[in-house]
């Protein structure tokens, strides 16, 4: 039926416009607040839950075990289960961390939704002080999975602080020009050749998303692109001196609109029928992306995608499921001190706890194992 | 005194390279523990909304040596250790939180 070149032409289109069609938004999503119904008849699987999750040793300000903010529970689009602790309650926004890295990654999803990035654009089409420099090599799918190969360090307050690349970033010589700070590292491999887990790849791509969003949503692009449409109203993000928003590491928003933000994945990149991210997006995060499947570390055993990481196991590099107790299908954002938004589609279930873990964070396996027969 | 032991700390942390690794920044743990203190704090208390007791547990670093101001009528705070590290950070607005200055 396609073998003449115009009719061609027509099936491609018709192809590409079937694709982007959302389902009709309906019930499920949450129209403001989300709709409320705690689970009934499972008091001793929240005792356990909450015995994991909430039991705190060492003190309130204790530095070792576990230190729960929030859990929040999403179960076919319905908050199932809620409950804060240490002074945090559901209208206090929560630190994300690296939680961030994985909604930079939808930023510039929703920017190539709009047409205005493509991921094998440089990232100098859109940081455009910086043409002509062998930084332009990085390309914006780079960005997101972490594959810029810059020689970044990835130490924290714990680890090696003077040759730590990240805490200059965020309190000392890097904090004005986080853009500058981070492309001035030297290259440690060929740009889509190396899997290294970096901050700096996720500023990256937030600062490209902002520079291809603003002209045509204004200064403050992701809230109109992404934060209003679905309800994310008291999410903030923080930027460097010269407005450059600090995508892997500093967004803020409580608890239950994080988990508008998993829902969003959990349906597939729309909102109340309406396309946010590109067909297939979300299937490309929640898959192990070229770079960590050829040029991860060897024995590294946490695969990523689109800046998520992973539950499903790798074959082709030797690597199991992350999660055992967690069905296969499980990803989650995850941020330093134990911030997580975790999506199991196969259960139809957002979960999102917010901590203050210091020293062993929190085990996603082990959060979800003991969610799962809450809502069985 | 203090300030003597501080530069020495200083020196040696800016030789420290135990690892041999190729890059190192100039910035002592000072440096790092005011403007973590500065930042965090201002986060803790202006976009997180938790109190000043909360937010004063929560900035604690190691090395704890920065001694943190929160002035909530301007919506800045301070952090400092040995009289001269000192910085400070000012929330911008509803969207964007906390800046370092």
């Amino acid at each position: 039926m396609c073998a003449n070149r115009a009719v061609f032409a027509l099936c491609v289109l018709a192809a590409h416009a079937q694709a982007q069609v959302c389902p009709p938004g309906d019930a499920t999503f949450p129209d403001g607040d989300w709709p409320s119904r705690p689970v009934q008849g499972k008091a001793a699987e929240v005792a356990a839950l909450e015995k994991y999750a909430f039991e705190i040793s060492g003190g309130l300000y204790g530095r070792q075990g576990l230190h729960t903010n929030a859990v929040v529970v999403i179960h076919r689009g319905v908050l199932v289960y809620e409950k804060y602790a240490r002074g945090f309650g559901p209208s206090n926004r929560h630190l994300s961390w690296s939680v961030a890295k994985s909604i930079s990654s939808a930023l510039v999803g929703v920017a190539v939704e709009r047409g205005v990035v493509s991921l094998d654009d440089s990232i100098c089409v859109h940081l455009a002080e910086y043409a002509g420099q062998d930084v332009c090599r990085i390309t914006v799918r780079d960005t997101i999975t972490f594959g810029t190969g810059l020689d970044w360090a990835e130490e924290y307050e714990n680890g090696k602080r003077q040759t730590s690349s990240v805490l200059p970033l965020f309190f000392g010589s890097g904090h004005r020009d986080q853009l500058r700070h981070i492309l001035t590292h030297r290259f440690a491999a060929a740009p889509g050749t190396q899997w290294r887990y970096s901050t700096a790849d996720a500023q990256l791509a937030a600062a490209v998303a902002k520079r291809a969003l603003t002209p045509s949503l204004g200064a403050d692009p992701f809230w109109p692109a992404l934060f209003d449409p679905i309800g994310m109203r008291e999410v903030v993000v923080e930027e460097d001196a010269l407005g450059t928003p600090l995508g892997g590491s500093s967004f803020y928003a409580t608890p239950r609109e994080f988990a508008k933000f998993g829902y969003l994945f959990l349906k597939g990149g729309c909102w109340k029928g309406r396309r946010l991210l590109p067909d297939g997006w979300v299937a490309q995060s929640a898959t192990p992306s070229a770079v960590f499947v050829s040029g991860a570390p060897e024995g590294e055993t946490r695969p990523s995608g689109y800046a998520w990481w992973l539950g499903r196991p790798v074959p082709e590099r030797g690597v199991p499921s992350r999660w055992p107790d967690a069905p296969e299908d499980t990803y989650a954002a995850q941020g330093y001190w134990g911030q997580r938004i975790i999506v199991v589609p196969s259960e139809e279930l957002v979960i999102v706890r917010t901590g203050d873990d210091r020293q062993e964070p929190l085990n996603t396996n082990d959060l979800v194992k003991h969610v799962l027969p809450v809502l069985r | 005194m203090i300030r003597s032991l501080a530069l020495l700390t200083l020196a040696a942390a800016a030789c420290a390279n135990p690892d041999g690794q190729p890059r190192t920044y100039p910035d002592s743990d000072l440096v790092l523990a005011v403007g973590n203190g500065a930042r965090m704090g201002c986060s803790c208390l202006f976009v997180m909304n938790m109190n000043e007791q909360y937010c004063r547990e929560w900035v604690k670093a190691s090395p704890d040596v920065a001694k943190v101001t929160f002035d909530v009528g301007k919506k800045r705070v301070e952090a400092s250790a040995f009289v001269s590290w000192a910085a400070t950070a000012r929330w911008v607005d509803e969207r964007h939180g906390c800046v370092l200055e």
